[in-house]
């Protein structure tokens, strides 16, 4: 069983927790470990995602769109922009999603049989989910998921 | 791994995402709404009776935020 982190999966966290809170979520999401990912140049899962163009101005905008989409099928139609931007949550520790918490144990999974769990871990255990906001998000960016859990796998490999 | 059954932009998928979009929405309303209440002067409890919820509910959802936003929260 795999357990540590390495030193750039660790700082994701930390990331991934500042992102949560810029978004206004009370709880640390898959999306906000995905686009915490892509703001770390020059790691694997930094540079597989800027590989097929992901950024984090265009996963941002991914997601923004997944959840006006999402209003949309709900029948709400606001323009969620123009909602009054409540402040931010003060600096403590957020509680993880379950989104968070599915991908972290994919990644162990994924990790088995290394020394540390790498960021392409956690982009691998992001990417195993079949349903819900990061493949809707990825799917409107028109991303192929397949692809790039190849090229995270691929990124491992090499 | 690489295997996605499910299409994550089906109807079920749709109806599932709409529920989750929803309940963001309510939770950001509810965030931006008690901070104007309470930048307007309006106690806990008419917040909590507006909202229909316990007083303690409110002050613990929000009391520690709108301190660190700087609104002013004494004797209310």
């Amino acid at each position: 069983m795999v357990t540590r982190l390495a030193p750039d999966a660790r700082t994701l966290f930390a990331a991934a927790e500042d992102e949560a809170r810029a978004s206004r979520s009370p709880l640390v999401e898959a999306e906000h470990l995905l686009l915490a990912m892509s703001s770390q140049h020059g790691t694997d899962a930094g540079d597989v995602l800027a590989s097929v163009g992901l950024t984090h101005e265009s996963i941002a905008t991914a997601l923004d769109s997944e959840f006006a989409a999402s209003l949309t099928a709900a029948g709400v139609a606001i323009d969620v922009a123009a909602l009054g931007r409540p402040s931010p949550e003060p600096p403590r520790r957020l509680r993880l999603g379950a989104s968070f918490k599915a991908a972290m144990q994919r990644s162990v999974t994924a990790a088995a049989g290394s020394k540390q769990i790498r960021p392409a871990h956690l982009l691998l255990g992001v990417l195993g989910a079949q349903v819900g906001t990061v493949p809707r998000a990825l799917e409107l960016a028109g991303i192929d998921r397949s692809e790039l859990v190849t090229r995270t796998e691929q990124s491992l490999a090499g | 791994m690489t295997e996605f059954a499910i299409d994550p932009t089906s109807g079920p998928a749709d109806g599932l995402a709409a529920v989750v979009a929803l309940r963001r929405l309510a939770d950001l309303l509810e965030d931006a709404e008690v901070e104007r209440a309470m930048r307007s002067g309006w106690s806990w409890p008419q917040v909590a009776e507006a909202l229909g919820v316990t007083r303690q509910a409110v002050h613990k959802k929000h009391a520690a935020r709108l301190i660190a936003a700087g609104v002013d929260l004494r004797r209310r």
